[in-house]
């Protein structure tokens, strides 16, 4: 074990005042999200620079730039809002493979209730319209929150390990899913669409909205609320919480499905995006993407660190980089390559944290 | 043999943790490094062992002068340091873990099993000890996992080994275990560095002691010329109180009855429990390891189960199903192992002292952080806690200001019952007397307090009468003039209360 150099009073003061060095260091080595801050900033000079190259007046430059961002974040609003509900369960000392296929399965629940055709369920029962609608985003968010709260039952109760009990969920959900809808043609009403493409001027951004609003939300519930603070005892340290007259138990489950609350957003965005879903394909891989994000965000993967903003950061940052490899024409089987370096690096980054 | 250390200077920062320290061990001696929390007794050894460099200074081992800078140097050097974490892996046997990092191979490069299991079965022998080498190490006591860890190091010919603090989870019967083992090294002409807070222990098996405080050697010499009393009075620097604190209070048997337990049992851990505490009475519950008491009360905190029997607060009988419960209830219990069990080591001061209270002050669901930084300024008044910023990790803090730490959030919930579980473990000497004063004065304001302890003189101390488990039944209960040590061990050797004292003393 290394001897932990304290800082005296005054070497704080001094790296605090005289010089921007002495600040960036300080800042370097206390504030976890700086570094990650940093990263993402040097990304988007790089990718703000190449885009910089193709066109001709600081108008048409500035629109191409607005765009390209819209697209980035709307791409990547569901998997963010994903991002940041495994970053409370890895937070718990968790996992949640399963985000992926409660996709699909939410997803899958949403088109059966709004379809206009013969199999819609609201539509059999004679509610149409706005109210089948906003009983859909209702149902929908209650099927996630419910799924959420299974898993978290079977890994609080049935003491089944997180990764098993999600893995298990993992299958169950894609499998049942793709049964069900063999063969299915959907046919989801326009006025659902509006969730997604309904405009803010001349710009469709509401997904983006979404993504602000949860992550607002998240971050206020992990800093200042009982359940957010406890999520990080949890983790950090299960029996000290448990004899601290933390309910662990409930603290699981409600991050679990809060999980699955926050999939079934996602699933709403996708559903109302594009109007229908791959059942077999959507959401594929979305834990890792998830996770990654998390894990360049500062999370701790053994549980009681993690931020919501670093979340942010970490998906932008590999959204970001997708985009500059996409600009930069790199072949598209090389770019997960790309994602998996930075996540490396992400974490040999933070290591220094750990120690100091 | 002959370890000098001369002059040893070592600073972090601004802050001189040794200033001009000089000391020499030689084989065959145990000696006794003690020393407050925080005194640099940790950093000297680190240098010695070559985890850390001094800033000044020189070692001389047998008269040569040696650099020492990682622990591989102190290991070649015959210098060997038993942490208090063990370095074993427990899901392999004792003969490969005695060649963890080591592992002598045969010639096609796959590991030489037998050989390494001669080669331990030869030091067993050497050290007189009885144990089979194929054992997983998993499977062993806390003492044997000692003895195996010093076996390793004589393997590899150490003639000086520092064991930081190795009794300090060990029961009685395993301590004298661990003793043994020291008497057989100081034969085999090893010199040991014994660093302790216990000085019972001091006293019984080192022949020399040496004392740090804030960084200088204030004393050394022989045990056999000093008192516990003296070396109390070396570490802390002024005249450290040793009476009893146990005030005269007669009105402790007429005050409200606040806790009552009956016929509380468990399956394994303790049987047909009968207690009852009163308002502003400390009690203490003391015994031997596996006397079940942690887990006794850990039942009645809510965070064990229990088979059978019925608990009463204030008369009226309750069901604990969970620890929420019982803090709403108004019991609260300070755990033992702080590191496992009550410090969150992610968090910071203010979080640790606050979490219990979260969920009470709180409005819908938002922590009300200026009246838990209220709450706890007074607390850190009252406990004398000595911090930086509420905002800094816990692991800045020393093991007392951690203990102190983790009562304030226990205070700050306002418990009518509070289970104090070896509250003074891994503290230093002022701390301790803090707590101790704390407690005294909790029970002035009415509170009902248990104090669950190991260390007899502690029990003795502050409580006005003790109740002395045996393998989780309750073998005799004591008053305030029945307490003493010698009683006590009777009793937590399994010993009745009537009958003729064979004392097992220790």
């Amino acid at each position: 074990m290394k001897p932990i150099l304290k800082p005296t009073i005054e070497q704080k003061t001094e790296m605090g005042k005289t010089t921007f060095l002495g600040w960036f260091k300080n800042k370097w080595s206390k504030d976890p999200l700086f570094s990650i801050l940093i990263a993402l900033m040097i990304m988007v000079v790089l990718q703000t620079i190449t885009l910089g190259f193709d066109y001709g007046s600081f108008g048409e430059w500035l629109q191409a730039w607005t765009n390209n961002w819209i697209n980035i974040l709307r791409n990547n609003a569901g998997v963010g809002i994903v991002a940041l509900g495994m970053t409370l369960v890895i937070m718990t000392g968790g996992i949640d493979l399963s985000v992926g296929s409660t996709l699909v399965i939410t997803g899958a629940f949403a088109m059966y209730l709004l379809d206009t055709g013969a199999q819609g369920i609201l539509g059999s029962v004679g509610i149409t319209g706005i109210p089948a609608i906003l009983l859909t985003i209702v149902l929908v968010l209650g099927f996630g929150y419910l799924l959420g709260a299974l898993i978290g039952v079977s890994i609080t109760k049935g003491m089944v390990p997180p990764f098993i009990a999600t893995l298990g969920a993992m299958m169950i959900f894609r499998s049942v899913t793709q049964h069900f809808t063999q063969g299915y043609n959907t046919s989801v009403p326009a006025e659902f669409l509006q969730i997604s493409s309904f405009k803010i001027g001349s710009f469709m951004i509401m997904p983006i909205v979404y993504w602000i609003i949860i992550a607002i939300i998240l971050y206020y519930v992990s800093k200042r609320t009982t359940f957010g603070r406890q999520i990080i005892a949890v983790g950090s340290n299960e029996k000290a919480a448990k004899l601290s007259g933390v309910k662990v138990e409930k603290v699981k489950l409600r991050v679990y499905a809060l999980m699955g609350l926050l999939v079934s957003v996602a699933a709403i965005i996708q559903v109302s995006r594009i109007g229908s879903m791959d059942f077999s394909n959507a959401g594929r891989g979305m834990e890792m993407d998830a996770i990654a994000a998390a894990v360049v965000g500062g999370t701790n993967m053994l549980g009681g660190r993690g931020f919501i903003l670093g979340t942010v950061y970490g998906m932008l940052i590999i959204a970001v980089m997708n985009n500059l490899l996409n600009l930069f024409g790199v072949p598209p089987f090389l770019r997960e390559a790309f994602k998996g370096v930075i996540v490396i690096v992400a974490v040999l980054l933070q290591r220094k944290e750990k120690t100091a | 043999m002959k370890v000098e250390m001369n002059n040893i200077r070592k600073s972090f920062g601004n802050n001189d943790v040794l200033k001009d320290v000089s000391f020499s061990i030689q084989g065959g001696e145990i000696c006794a490094l003690l020393g407050e929390n925080g005194a640099g007794k940790s950093t000297l050894m680190n240098i010695l062992g070559g985890v850390v460099s001094a800033d000044a200074g020189s070692i001389f081992i047998d008269g040569v002068e040696v650099d020492i800078h990682n622990p591989i140097h102190a290991m070649e050097a015959g210098i060997a340091f038993i942490h208090q974490e063990l370095n074993l892996i427990n899901d392999l046997p004792i003969y490969e873990n005695m060649f963890l990092g080591r592992e002598i191979k045969t010639k096609r490069g796959s590991l030489d099993l037998k050989k390494m299991y001669n080669k331990t079965t030869e030091i067993f022998k050497r050290m007189n000890i009885d144990l089979d080498p194929e054992t997983m190490v998993g499977e062993l006591d806390a003492s044997y996992k000692q003895i195996v860890e010093i076996c390793r190091a004589m393997m590899m010919n150490a003639t000086l080994i520092i064991m930081d603090e190795p009794t300090t989870s060990l029961t009685d019967s395993e301590i004298e275990r661990v003793f043994n083992m020291m008497r057989t090294l100081k034969e085999h002409d090893v010199g040991i560095i014994f660093i302790s807070h216990k000085l019972n222990e001091v006293m019984e098996i080192c022949n020399r002691y040496i004392v740090l405080r804030d960084g200088v050697l204030v004393a050394e010499g022989d045990v056999r010329n000093v008192s516990k009393r003296d070396l109390a009075n070396y570490m802390v620097g002024f005249d450290v109180r040793t009476e009893s604190l146990r005030r005269n209070r007669e009105t402790s048997q007429t005050s409200q009855e606040i806790l009552r337990v009956e016929d509380l049992s468990h399956p394994y851990y303790f049987r047909d429990i009968h207690l009852a505490i009163n308002a502003g009475e400390i009690v203490g519950i003391t015994g031997l390891l596996g006397d079940g008491r942690s887990e006794l009360f850990q039942a009645i905190f809510g965070a064990e189960k229990y088979q059978s029997g019925r608990v009463y607060l204030n008369s009226k009988q309750i069901v604990i199903k969970n620890t929420y419960e019982a803090i709403e209830n108004g019991i609260a219990y300070l755990p033992r192992n702080r590191k496992e069990n009550a410090i969150i080591k992610d968090m910071n001061i203010m979080e640790n002292a606050s979490i219990t209270t979260w969920p009470m002050f709180t409005k819908r669901g938002i922590i009300n952080s200026r009246k838990h930084e209220e709450t706890f300024e007074e607390h850190r008044k009252a406990l004398r806690i000595k911090m930086g910023s509420i905002t800094d990790s816990i692991t800045s803090l020393s093991g007392g200001n951690q203990q102190k730490v983790v009562l304030a959030k226990w205070l700050a919930a306002n418990p009518k019952v509070l289970i104090l579980d070896n509250p003074t473990q891994g503290v230093d000497v002022g701390a301790k007397e803090d707590i101790y004063d704390i407690i005294l004065q909790l029970a002035e304001e009415g509170i009902a307090i248990v104090v669950l302890s190991s260390e007899a003189q502690e029990i003795i101390r502050v409580c006005d009468r003790a109740l002395v488990m045996y393998h989780g039944a309750i073998q005799g209960e004591l008053n305030n003039e029945q307490m003493n040590e010698q009683t006590i061990m009777h009793l937590a050797t399994g010993g009745g209360l009537g009958e003729e004292k064979g004392v097992h003393q220790i």
